[in-house]
């Protein structure tokens, strides 16, 4: 049986390791922190997975929190407005100041609002939850675990003792993925798109309307997006629901990065962000009366460049690493598909693995691995750098105001097939393109459908 | 470009002994010990193990391994823990259960407090 | 070395670690006080160019070196006590989590005239580390340029963190700053509740 090595303990390293483990293969993961680390530590994203990546987890035997995480049985869509209608982007000049530098605060108001109900629930567990149990859960089936902070150096000589058939690279965003080269091609962006902050909070009620778990997300004219995702997390040594409330502004708005430069003790992050919550998302600031901080470190601040890199890495000494997961496909959050993405990439890295136990991994099964998971991943991929613009197309706008429509009427067929798209993103192909959504209103749902406008 | 060394049919890279768990972590500073030298055992090691092997016979941490022995901290570690799953070395553990054991700080206080 | 010729030899080993911006006078403080020459190990880095050109391809590949150095002192004949001297950049963190581990004190390291290149690892210790620390002004011309109240604030450091200040070479001062990193590690883990951590950059 071959020699694994992974490097990276997140949501692909630990997965792809439990999977090989289990089929009888010898493999060792380098992490950089220890379970007690990353359980005691901050947050590290928010994590949201849906069917078919919390499906590989059920077949692994790695659903450990299925009962008791909250199960979010539908996506509510809301778009804010302010009350003077859609801002002119071309008016957007320098850094808008955030809601707290302002005397004045008008909340916006909620223009479109529908709910897109899923067939199979979506699910939330704290990384530092999940990845402390897999990682001690793979140290007591056999795994090896060695503490080490990887450098590239260490890469250079592991790759060249032998030791290992191969080497995989799971580091996420960390310093590592200089190793990858970017793929311009594939990479439209060069700079962070969103400013992110995001906190653990717990106290949130339901909205009176619903009464159950949901996934609520707001699209914010000339703002950026905000979430509100509930999941199970830390409570001291146990474990607790929450309300994970994330924040995604444009860069120069009023939540750029320059919002949140200050260092902020948590409670002054949470008082931040109820107060933009009450200027830009009113109905959810409603909700949250009580709301308190989760734990010690509840906080992630930061932002990073959506980018794909080449999956294969080459050391000085002739070593060859393959990358997985964030190291070469790291979408914007804003999708929630990068953790989803890491399940189905360590799913799909697993199978080849395995199918050629016996034979070399070589530089050629290491491009034909990759590509098999670019062909999930470029879906995801382009529908999240589509979503990236500061301003819906034309067509999106008619899809959002048809979606609204056929959910007041009791039929949420658009919004359900939008919120399908979130868990399967090849389907997303008709929202898109503006042909096929017309094609798809005019077909399903043309009573809720306003027609396209005449081409020029 | 020189090609990858590895081939899964030659494994250059053997060591004797059944796996066992080694569940003591292997921090910087967490001295390596060689119970029972065997030159036999060294004469077949891999380079890299070998000297290893003889550089821990005199008890040193993995951090002094690592640099006396020109290898990276990660391919020291890696080493050290398949030496010690065979029972090659001895990794021992933290004599107390905790850096911050009021016992071990004031030992280290004290023996400081003689310096200054 | 440690004497360890009997697998029954039991030596207790600790470890301080030193961090410090660039030039702060780590390697200097690691040999004033080690018994052995400090030790310097180096581990290289692959990173990726700067994006001020991004879309071009991406050649401009680069190689970061980082140093970090320990030393040893016997404090008795069963425990030895290792200094590490952690590299001077904070974004290889993987790194000073490594070295950081099991530590039982970490000494700050600051040059009075360079007070921003310690800024990284004065954040880390504040915000992704449980190691407790202290700051020490390294005295380059043997006095104090500037008042301790005045660093604290200029280093917006929290009352709880001790500051202090010492010439890096001389072996008794540094010495005596140990002390304080020792002593404020058990004032810290005796007592509960240490100030609450900012909200940490995404890594
Ligand atoms: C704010 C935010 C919100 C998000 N929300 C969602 C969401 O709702 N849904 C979703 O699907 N995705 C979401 N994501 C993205 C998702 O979290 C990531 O895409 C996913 O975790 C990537 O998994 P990975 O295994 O590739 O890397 P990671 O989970 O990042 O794991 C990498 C691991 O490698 C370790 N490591 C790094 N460097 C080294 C080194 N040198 N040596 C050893 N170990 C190292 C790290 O400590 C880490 O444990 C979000 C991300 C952010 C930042
Ligand atoms: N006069 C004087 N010079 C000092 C003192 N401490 C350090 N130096 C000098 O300052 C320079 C930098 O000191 P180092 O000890 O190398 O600093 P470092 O923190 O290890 O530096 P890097 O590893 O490069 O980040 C050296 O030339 C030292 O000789 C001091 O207390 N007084
Ligand atoms: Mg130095």
């Amino acid at each position: 049986m071959p020699h694994i090595l992974i490097v990276g303990a997140g949501q692909s390293g630990l997965q792809l390791g439990l999977n090989l483990l289990a089929a009888g293969m010898d493999v060792t993961i380098m992490s950089a922190r220890t379970p007690e680390e990353i359980r005691g530590g901050s947050p590290t994203s928010t994590q949201c997975m849906f069917q078919p990546a919390l499906q590989i987890e059920r077949d692994l035997g790695l659903n450990f929190w299925e009962e008791q995480c909250p199960k979010l049985t539908a996506q509510r869509y809301n778009l804010g407005l302010p009350p003077d209608g859609y801002p002119d982007a071309r008016q957007t000049t320098g850094e808008a100041a955030p809601p707290w530098l302002r005397t004045e605060v008008t909340p916006f108001t909620r223009a479109i609002r529908f709910t897109g109900p899923w067939e199979h629930y979506t699910q939330s567990v704290d990384q530092r939850i999940k990845m402390s149990s897999w990682l001690a859960e793979f140290e007591n089936r056999g795994g090896t675990v060695i503490y080490q902070g990887v450098m590239t150096s260490d890469l250079d000589s592991l790759t060249a003792l032998g030791r290992y058939d191969l080497t995989i690279v799971a580091a996420g965003k960390g310093e590592l993925v200089g190793l990858f080269d970017r793929d311009a091609s594939r990479s439209p962006y060069d700079r962070p798109q969103r400013a992110l902050s995001c906190i653990y909070t717990r106290g949130m009620t339901f909205d009176p309307e619903y009464q159950d778990w949901a996934v609520s997300f707001a699209n914010i004219a000339g703002v950026g997006e905000f979430f509100n995702m509930p999941g199970l997390t830390v409570d001291g040594d146990g474990m607790q629901p929450c309300n994970i409330l994330l924040f995604a502004g444009f860069p120069e708005g009023p939540l750029g990065f320059h919002a949140w430069r200050e260092r902020l003790s948590p409670t002054e992050h949470l008082d931040r962000i109820v107060r933009a919550m009450r200027e830009y998302v009113p109905w959810e600031a409603d909700l949250a009366g009580d709301i308190e901080i989760t734990d010690p470190r509840p906080s992630l601040i930061g932002g990073y460049t959506p980018t794909v890199r080449h999956p294969i890495g080459h050391l000085p000494s002739g070593g060859l690493v393959l990358g997985m997961g964030d190291v070469v496909v790291a979408n914007d959050p804003i999708t929630g598909q990068g953790a989803n993405n890491a399940a189905h990439s360590a799913h799909i890295y697993a199978r080849h693995i395995i199918d050629n136990a016996d034979g070399r991994y070589d530089e050629a099964w290491m491009q034909a691995t990759f590509d098999d998971y670019w062909n999930y991943a470029k879906h995801p991929t382009v529908f999240t750098n589509a979503m990236l613009g500061q301003e819906p197309p034309e067509h999106v706008g008619r899809i959002l105001a048809a979606a609204q429509a056929g959910h007041e009427a009791g039929k949420p067929v658009i919004a359900a097939r939008i919120a399908y798209g979130y868990t399967t993103p090849s389907d997303l192909g008709w929202m898109l393109d503006p042909d096929e959504a017309n094609k798809y209103l005019a077909e399903v749902a043309p009573e809720f459908a306003t027609p396209a406008p005449a081409n020029p | 470009m020189a090609t990858p060394r590895t081939h899964p049919k030659v494994r250059p890279y053997v060591l004797t002994g059944g796996r066992t768990v080694t569940r003591h972590r292997l921090l910087v500073h967490t001295l390596v010990t060689v119970p029972y030298y065997d030159p036999g055992l060294a004469a077949a090691m891999l380079p890299e193990a070998r000297t290893l092997y003889e550089q821990a016979r005199d008890g040193c941490s993995v951090a002094e391994l690592s640099a006396l022995s020109g290898l990276s901290l990660g391919v020291t570690r890696v080493i050290v823990s398949d030496l010690a799953a065979a029972q090659r070395v001895r990794v021992h553990a933290e004599t107390y259960g905790s850096p911050f054991d009021r016992r071990l700080l004031e030992r280290v206080r004290d023996g400081l407090r003689a310096l200054a | 070395m440690v004497s360890a010729h009997s697998p029954e030899h039991s030596t207790t080993t600790a470890k301080i670690v030193v961090a410090g911006g660039f030039g702060a006078g780590k390697t200097t403080l690691v040999s004033a006080i080690s018994e052995i020459p400090p030790i310097n190990t180096e581990a290289w880095m692959t990173t990726a160019g700067t994006l001020d050109d991004p879309l071009e391809p991406d050649s401009d590949k680069s190689t970061t070196t980082v140093a970090m150095d320990f030393g040893r002192r016997t404090l008795a004949d069963d425990l030895v006590l290792y200094l590490f001297g952690t590299p001077g950049q904070q974004r290889f963190w993987p790194m000073w989590d490594d070295l950081c581990r099991g530590a039982s004190g970490a000494l700050v390291l600051v040059d009075t005239r360079h007070l921003d290149r310690s800024f990284a690892a004065v954040n880390y210790f504040e915000n992704d580390s449980t190691v407790p620390f202290v700051v020490g002004v390294n005295m380059f011309h043997g006095e104090q340029t500037h008042r301790l109240d005045a660093v604290r604030q200029a280093l917006s450091l929290h009352e709880s963190v001790p500051l202090c200040a010492f010439d890096a070479r001389d072996r008794a001062q540094v010495a005596g700053a140990l002390v304080g990193v020792v002593e404020h590690s058990m004032a810290r883990t005796a007592r509960p509740a240490p100030p609450r951590p900012m909200a940490p950059a995404l890594r």
